[in-house]
């Protein structure tokens, strides 16, 4: 509880300028004479939205489900190419400069195609958020998995250990800072491919949502479907962030005392 | 025993062609069991890649190594090895980083939890055992990652400049610790090092090698009594070993 309290104390400038922000966004509407078709005040977004409650909620899940769906996909795809690559010196000279390369296109590009050629069901939009999300996740695996210090790899050669015993007790736990990196660059995207497939076809989500209602000049309910985007993209990176405070404790701590 | 380590026309060149670097050797030498033997030379002189040969964790270009007349062709597993920057991983306590050394080869952790205490106590770490590398001062870091070495009991300990980053203080005080513990174990020590008075206070005998391509220029016996406490340090003969040795260096232009 006291922990809380200094928490909440912490945070009170943080507070004190969001409340400041919407103060002046709320105000600054009657202010400043703009048209509500062009910008809606904060309590106009709350009201009009709440009357659109159960469509944004139905539409949450369904952005939700691709997201999430596409996360996992890509994260076990990604952690298994990078361990492959990194241990392979085969796939090192092939699959990884390929990954390089392609990581330089802006894969957003490949999702009018992708909507094309697999219609306007889920499948598409799950298959352009794995594409957003592999490259950042298999490059910093490949990045993590390579980095071990010259001296721990003598040490556990200096053990005779074998190769997977000094997997799960070397390598891998020395990785993990540097994968979740890549993974929370990857949670962040998730959203962002999520949404701009649904911009480019589909009958649901919230990114058809917002696409829909900007085109019927009601911006009120494109900031309200803004809203919903917004916590289900900070809902998903905070459940990664909470990932990596469970796994690698020590890391969050050795930072926080580097300070 | 005598000869226990047998180096024999060890060489090693690094990359081919244009980009040949002739890093260490020919040099041959031996090491009886239970020896304290520092490799001396300027940084650069390939003394740690002589190191590395001689555990098995680097492949030599030419020459061999022996441990009690058998040749070593891949890592040793009986020894333990330290090095400028330590072995301990941060997601692991003191305790541990010690017990990692014993996972790895498959030890029960059970029978060696008096041993870590022990260990811990003789170098004056018993009460930071639950505490992670990162909340330790460099120098308790050394001496953890001392302990991990040591915990196996290995026949035979390889040091690459240990103590390189501590200050002097800090220095005087491991150094007291690891003479402390060779001689309860008496293991074979390899002892890498570019502190000339560091080497003259811990060895039974020092290994001067020349600047790069590192070659054995002579073989100096410290004819001095252990332990080797400060008394002995300001003992006139530890002075002209150290001037002795000073002067080799000097002749090739390093100091």
């Amino acid at each position: 509880m006291k922990k809380f309290i200094k928490w909440i104390f912490s945070g009170w400038m943080l507070i004190l300028f969001f409340a400041g922000f919407f103060l002046f966004w709320e105000y600054s509407i009657p202010l400043f004479d703009i048209p509500r078709y062009i910008l809606p005040a904060p309590s106009e977004i709350i009201l009009k939205g709440s009357a659109d409650l159960d469509k944004l909620i139905y539409y949450t899940g369904v952005t939700a489900l691709e997201t999430v769906l596409g996360y996992i996909i890509a994260l076990i795809l990604g952690l298994g190419f990078g361990i492959a690559i990194s241990f392979s010196s085969i796939l090192r000279r092939t699959l990884y400069p390929f990954f390089v390369s392609i990581e330089m296109t802006p894969k957003i590009a490949f999702a009018p195609l992708f909507i094309s050629w697999f219609g306007f069901g889920l499948m598409p939009k799950v298959i352009i958020v794995v594409l957003v999300c592999f490259f950042p996740i298999v490059l910093n695996a490949i990045l993590a998995f390579n980095s071990l210090s010259n001296e721990l790899t003598l040490f556990y050669q200096s053990t005779g250990a074998s190769r997977l015993k000094t997997f799960f007790t070397i390598r891998l736990p020395a990785a993990l800072p540097q994968c979740f990196v890549g993974f929370k660059y990857a949670a962040i995207n998730a959203t962002v491919g999520a949404t701009i497939a649904e911009f480019i076809g589909s009958d649901k989500g919230l990114g058809f949502y917002i696409s829909i209602v900007t085109g019927n000049m009601r911006p009120d309910l494109a900031f309200a479907g803004i809203f919903f985007l917004t916590c289900l993209g900070l809902s998903v990176f905070g459940f990664v962030t909470m990932m990596e405070k469970i796994l690698i404790p020590w890391h969050i701590s050795m930072k926080r005392i580097n300070k | 025993m005598k000869n226990f380590i047998e180096i024999t026309e060890l060489k090693k060149v690094f990359g081919n062609g244009v980009d040949e670097v002739h890093a260490f050797g020919p040099a041959t030498m031996n090491i009886n069991a239970g020896e304290f033997v520092s490799i001396l030379g300027p940084s650069g002189c390939g003394k740690s890649t002589l190191m590395l040969m001689v555990a098995g964790l680097l492949d030599s270009t030419s020459g061999k190594v022996e441990f009690e007349k058998k040749l070593v062709n891949g890592p040793k597993t009986d020894i333990g090895i330290m090095f400028q920057d330590n072995t301990l991983v941060p997601w692991r306590t003191v305790r541990g980083n010690i017990e990692l050394q014993l996972e790895l080869r498959g030890l029960n952790l059970k029978d060696y939890q008096e041993q870590i205490n022990n260990i811990l106590k003789s170098v004056n770490l018993e009460d930071f055992a639950e505490r992670f590398p990162n909340e330790l001062s460099g120098g308790m870091q050394q001496r953890a990652a001392f302990c991990q070495a040591m915990i196996h009991d290995p026949k035979i300990i390889l040091l690459d400049e240990p103590l390189g980053k501590l200050d002097a203080m800090t220095r005087e005080k491991i150094r007291a610790d690891f003479q402390k513990l060779w001689m309860v174990k008496k293991p074979t020590v390899i002892f890498v090092t570019h502190s000339i008075e560091e080497a003259v206070q811990l060895s039974n005998r020092v290994i001067l090698i020349t600047p790069r391509p590192g070659k054995i220029d002579r073989e100096i016996k410290i004819d001095l009594p252990y332990p080797r406490d400060l008394k002995v340090k300001r003992s006139p003969k530890f002075t002209e070993y150290v001037n002795s040795i000073q002067e080799v260096f000097h002749k090739y232009g390093v100091i």
